[in-house]
C-alpha cells in the first residue's frame, strides 16, 4: 500500500505541505496466485537456462566449425540417384557407341582389305600390259619395214598382172575366133575361157591382199585405233588404281578416328567405373560415401579412421575407416553454414550403419580429443 | 509446415510495418486532414505530472524546461512525485520548487516504492485541471508543448494526445545515433497512418496527455493491474492509450509538441529498456487476445491489426531468427540485410538534418549495426520478457541501494 505527500510550491502555498493519499485497504496476493508465480518462475528460469544453453552452444558449434576443418559430411546415395541413374544411363549409350564403332572399323577394315587387293592386282595388271605394248611396238618396228616392202613388190607384181591381164581380151577374141573358125572344140574353147577367168580372179585376189597390206603396214607403222584402245585401257587402270588410294586413304582415317573414338570411350568408361555414382548405381549394396571439403584433403587418405561424435563434436568413437578416395571434384552445402564449398568424395567402410546419417563425421583424428 | 507458418507471420507482420511507413509518407505529404484540428484559443487547466526516481539533477532541468512554457502561468501546475528516490532527486525537486516560481510546482513522495504508474495516479490525486498530462522526468520540453497538447483536445472525441521525442543525445554513440533514426521514423512515418484513423496504439510516456474524466476512469484500473497478484508497474503509457481506445476515444500524436529525452548510451542500459517495453508490448498483447472480440468490435481494423501482428511479429521473430540461424546461420551476414539499413540510414539522417537539424546524425553508417541489434534484440528480448513477466521495477533507473519492493494488491475485484 503505497502512500504518498505532496508539497506545493512558494507560489502556491507558503510551505511545503503534506498531502495524504487516499487510504487503500491493502490485499493479500492470493495462495492460488503464489503457486502460479512460483511454477511460473521455475519455468521461466528452467527456459531461460534452455535458452542460454542453447545460445552457447549454438555459439560453440559455430566457432567450433569456423576453425575445425576435419570434418566430412556423409552422403547416402539411393540406388535411384538422379545423379547415379543418370551416370548409368551415360554409360550404357557409351557402351552402345562403342559396339557400334566396333562394327563400322570392322566393316571398314574388311572394306580396306578389299580395296587393296584390287589395288594391288591393277598394279600388276599394268607392268604387263607396258612389257604388251613395248613387245608390240618392238615386233612392229621389224616387222613394218617388211611388210612396207613386200606390199611395193606386190603392187609392182600387181601392176605387171594388170598389163599381162589386158592381153587377155585379145586372147578370148581369138579363142573366139577359133571356135567359130572351129579351129578348136567348144570344150578346149570352154577350158581355155575358164583358165582366163582364174587367172582374171587370182589378180582380184592379189589386188585384195595387197589392200590388207598395205592396212598392216600402216597399222605397224603409224599409231592407229588400237594402239588408242590399249593406252585407254591403261589410263584407265590408272585412273581406277588412283581412286583406290584416295579410298584407302579417306578409309584408313576414318578408322583410325574411330579406333580413337574408342578408345576415348573406353578410357571414360575406365574412369567413370571409378566414380562413386557409379560404384553406386551397379552395386547391389548400400554403400557409404562422404564429401570432404578441400581443407581437410589431408586427412582424407585409404585407410585413414573416420569418427562419428556426438552433437557433431565431442564424445567420438571410430565408426570405420577410409576406403578409397574419388579424385572428381564435388560441390556441397557447408553442413553447419550453408554456404557452398568444394572437395571430393570418399568411400567409407561403416562399421556403424548409422553414422551414415550422422550430419557430420570427422576423418584422421578425433576433433576435441574424446 | 511450421517455419514456414512462421516465415509467413513474419512477412506479413513486415508488410503491414512496411505499408504504415509508405503510408506515412503519402499521409504526410497528400493529405493534411489526417492531423488533427488544433485550436490554440482552448486553454483548459492544465497538470503535469512527474513521476521520478532516482533521475538526480535531470528532474531540476525538467521543471526547468516546464517552467519555460509559453503556456498561461495560471493555467498549468506541475506536480513531481517521488517514488521514494534513493539518490537526491527529491532534494532537486524541492530546489526547483523554490527556484521556478514562476509556476505552480507540488513535490510529493510515496511512502513507498510503488512504480511509475501508481505514482502518476498518486500525483493524479492532487490535480483538479482538465487536462493531465504525464511527462518523464529525464525530458527537456520544447515551450510550445504545452499549447500544442491542448490545442488537440478542441476536436471533439479526442481522448489522448501525445507529442514527438526527440533525442538529445543522437551522437554519444552508435547506439544512440541508431536510436535517433528510429525514433525519429516512428514519430514521423509509423504513427501517421495511426493518427489518420485518431487511433495511435502508443503513446510515449514521456509526453502524454489526456483528459482528466478519462484517466480517473481509467486509473482504477491502473493500479488493479497485477501479474498473477505483482502489481504492473511498466508500460502504463501503451496501457493508458489501449484504455483511451477501448472508451470510444480517439488517440493522436501531435509531432509539434515536442520534447527532449537522452536515450541509452551503453548497449545494457538499451538492453534494459528494451527489455521492459518488450514486457509492455507482450503483456498489451495477452490482454488484447484476452478481450479479442470487444477489440473488434469496438476499434478500427487498423488498430486492431497494429494492437495483434506487432507484438505477434516480436514473438515469432524470435522463432523466425532461430529458424534462420539454424538453416542458414550466415544469411544475416550477407549483404542484403546491411545494404538495407545502410541505405534506410542514409536516406533518414539525411531526412534528419534537413527537417530537425538539432537531431543531426553525425555518422549514418551507424545505422548498419541495426542489422545486428535486431538479431540480438529478437533473440533475447522477446524469451526474456517472455520470462520475466513478474517485473516490477523501474527497469533503467533501478540502482544498487534500493530494490524494489512489491506492493501486493491482491485480485482485481478486491
Amino acid at each position: 500500500m503505497e502512500t504518498s505527500t505532496v508539497s506545493t510550491s512558494p507560489s502556491a502555498a507558503a510551505s511545503p505541505a503534506a498531502v495524504a493519499e487516499p487510504k487503500r485497504a491493502p490485499v493479500k496476493q492470493s495462495l492460488h496466485y503464489r503457486l502460479v508465480i512460483a511454477l511460473y518462475r521455475i519455468f521461466a528460469i528452467a527456459v531461460l537456462y534452455l535458452v542460454l544453453a542453447g545460445i552457447l552452444a549454438y555459439a560453440f558449434v559455430m566457432g567450433f566449425y569456423a576453425v575445425n576443418s576435419s570434418w566430412a559430411a556423409p552422403v547416402i546415395l539411393s540406388a535411384v540417384d538422379e545423379k547415379s541413374l543418370d551416370f548409368r544411363d551415360k554409360l550404357v549409350i557409351s557402351q552402345q557407341t562403342i559396339e557400334d564403332l566396333k562394327v563400322d572399323s570392322n566393316k571398314l577394315q574388311s572394306g580396306l582389305t578389299e580395296m587393296k587387293k584390287h589395288r594391288g592386282a591393277l598394279l600388276e595388271l599394268e607392268p604387263e600390259l607396258q612389257q604388251a605394248i613395248a613387245r608390240e611396238r618392238s615386233h612392229n618396228r621389224t616387222t613394218g619395214p617388211e611388210l612396207a616392202t613386200l606390199d611395193q613388190q606386190k603392187q609392182a607384181d600387181n601392176v605387171k598382172t594388170q598389163k599381162v591381164l589386158a592381153q587377155l581380151k585379145e586372147v578370148e577374141a581369138n579363142i573366139n575366133k577359133d571356135l567359130s573358125a572351129g579351129l578348136i572344140t567348144k570344150g578346149d574353147a570352154a577350158t581355155q575361157l575358164a583358165a582366163l577367168n582364174t587367172a582374171q580372179g587370182a589378180y582380184t585376189d592379189s589386188r585384195i591382199a595387197e589392200i590388207l597390206l598395205t592396212d598392216s603396214v600402216l597399222d605397224k607403222t603409224t599409231t592407229g585405233t588400237n594402239s588408242l584402245d590399249v593406252l585407254e585401257k591403261q589410263a584407265e587402270l590408272r585412273s581406277e588404281v588412283a581412286q583406290l588410294d584416295v579410298a584407302i586413304s579417306v578409309a584408313e582415317k576414318q578408322f583410325q578416328e574411330e579406333s580413337r573414338q574408342i578408345d576415348r570411350l573406353r578410357q571414360a568408361i575406365i574412369t567413370a567405373k571409378q566414380s562413386p555414382y557409379y560404384l553406386n548405381a551397379s552395386g547391389q549394396q548400400r554403400l557409404n560415401f562422404a564429401f570432404v571439403p578441400y581443407d581437410n584433403q589431408a586427412n582424407a587418405v585409404a585407410g585413414a579412421p573416420v569418427y562419428d561424435c556426438y552433437l557433431n563434436m565431442v564424445l567420438c568413437h571410430n565408426v570405420g575407416t577410409v576406403k578409397q578416395v574419388f579424385t572428381g571434384e564435388e560441390q556441397a552445402v557447408h553442413p553447419i553454414f550453408k554456404t557452398q564449398i568444394r572437395g571430393f568424395l570418399v568411400q567409407m567402410n561403416l562399421d556403424h550403419a548409422e553414422s551414415a546419417k550422422s550430419k557430420t563425421v570427422f576423418l584422421g583424428r578425433k576433433p576435441v580429443l574424446f | 509446415m511450421a517455419p514456414i507458418l512462421l516465415w509467413l507471420i513474419l512477412v506479413l507482420c513486415l508488410l503491414i510495418s512496411v505499408v504504415k511507413y509508405l503510408m506515412g509518407i503519402i499521409l504526410k505529404f497528400s493529405f493534411p486532414s489526417s492531423k488533427a484540428r488544433k485550436d490554440y484559443t482552448y486553454e483548459p487547466t492544465v497538470s503535469v505530472l512527474m513521476p521520478c526516481f532516482n533521475e538526480g539533477k535531470t528532474v531540476y532541468e525538467t521543471i526547468e524546461s516546464i517552467s519555460k512554457s509559453n503556456y498561461p502561468n495560471e493555467k498549468f501546475e506541475v506536480i513531481a512525485q517521488d517514488d521514494c528516490s534513493a539518490d537526491d532527486s527529491y532534494e532537486w525537486m524541492l530546489k526547483a520548487q523554490r527556484d521556478f516560481t514562476n509556476i505552480r510546482i507540488r513535490t510529493g513522495r510515496n511512502e513507498v516504492n510503488s512504480g511509475k504508474a501508481r505514482s502518476v495516479c498518486n500525483a493524479l490525486q492532487h490535480s483538479t485541471a482538465e487536462v493531465i498530462i504525464s511527462i518523464d522526468s529525464d525530458c527537456i520540453f520544447h515551450p510550445d508543448a504545452i499549447r500544442e497538447l491542448t490545442a488537440c483536445f478542441a476536436e471533439p472525441g479526442m481522448g489522448s494526445v501525445g507529442g514527438r521525442v526527440g533525442v538529445r543525445n543522437p551522437n554519444d554513440s552508435v547506439i544512440t545515433a541508431i536510436q535517433t533514426i528510429v525514433y525519429y521514423s516512428a514519430f514521423q512515418l509509423y504513427k501517421i497512418p495511426e493518427n489518420w484513423t485518431r487511433s495511435v496504439c502508443c503513446i510515449s510516456g514521456c509526453l502524454f496527455a489526456i483528459r482528466r474524466e478519462l484517466l480517473l476512469e481509467i486509473e482504477p484500473v491502473i493500479r488493479a493491474r497485477h501479474w498473477f497478484g505483482i502489481p504492473v508497474n511498466q508500460g502504463e503509457d501503451r496501457f493508458l492509450t489501449h484504455q483511451t481506445l477501448l472508451r470510444g476515444y480517439g488517440t493522436y500524436i501531435n509531432n509539434d509538441a515536442l520534447c527532449w529525452t537522452t536515450v541509452p548510451n551503453t548497449l545494457s542500459v538499451l538492453f534494459k529498456q528494451q527489455l521492459r517495453w518488450r514486457r509492455s508490448i507482450v503483456r498489451d498483447f495477452f490482454f488484447t487476445l484476452r478481450t479479442l472480440p470487444q477489440h473488434v468490435w469496438k476499434l478500427h481494423p487498423n488498430t486492431v491489426l497494429t494492437l495483434v501482428l506487432v507484438p505477434l511479429g516480436a514473438l515469432v521473430g524470435f522463432l523466425v531468427v532461430v529458424t534462420a540461424l539454424t538453416t542458414d546461420p550466415l544469411a544475416w551476414a550477407g549483404p542484403l540485410p546491411l545494404i538495407t539499413a545502410l541505405g534506410i540510414g542514409a536516406v533518414l539522417t539525411w531526412v534528419i538534418k534537413k527537417y530537425s537539424a538539432r537531431e543531426a546524425v553525425a555518422h549514418p553508417l551507424a545505422f548498419a549495426a541495426y542489422v545486428a541489434w535486431t538479431l540480438v534484440s529478437s533473440l533475447f528480448l522477446t524469451p526474456l520478457a517472455l520470462c520475466t513477466m513478474d517485473s516490477a521495477d523501474w527497469g533503467t533507473r533501478i540502482i544498487e541501494q534500493t530494490e524494489p519492493q512489491e506492493v501486493p494488491v491482491g485480485n482485481i475485484n478486491s
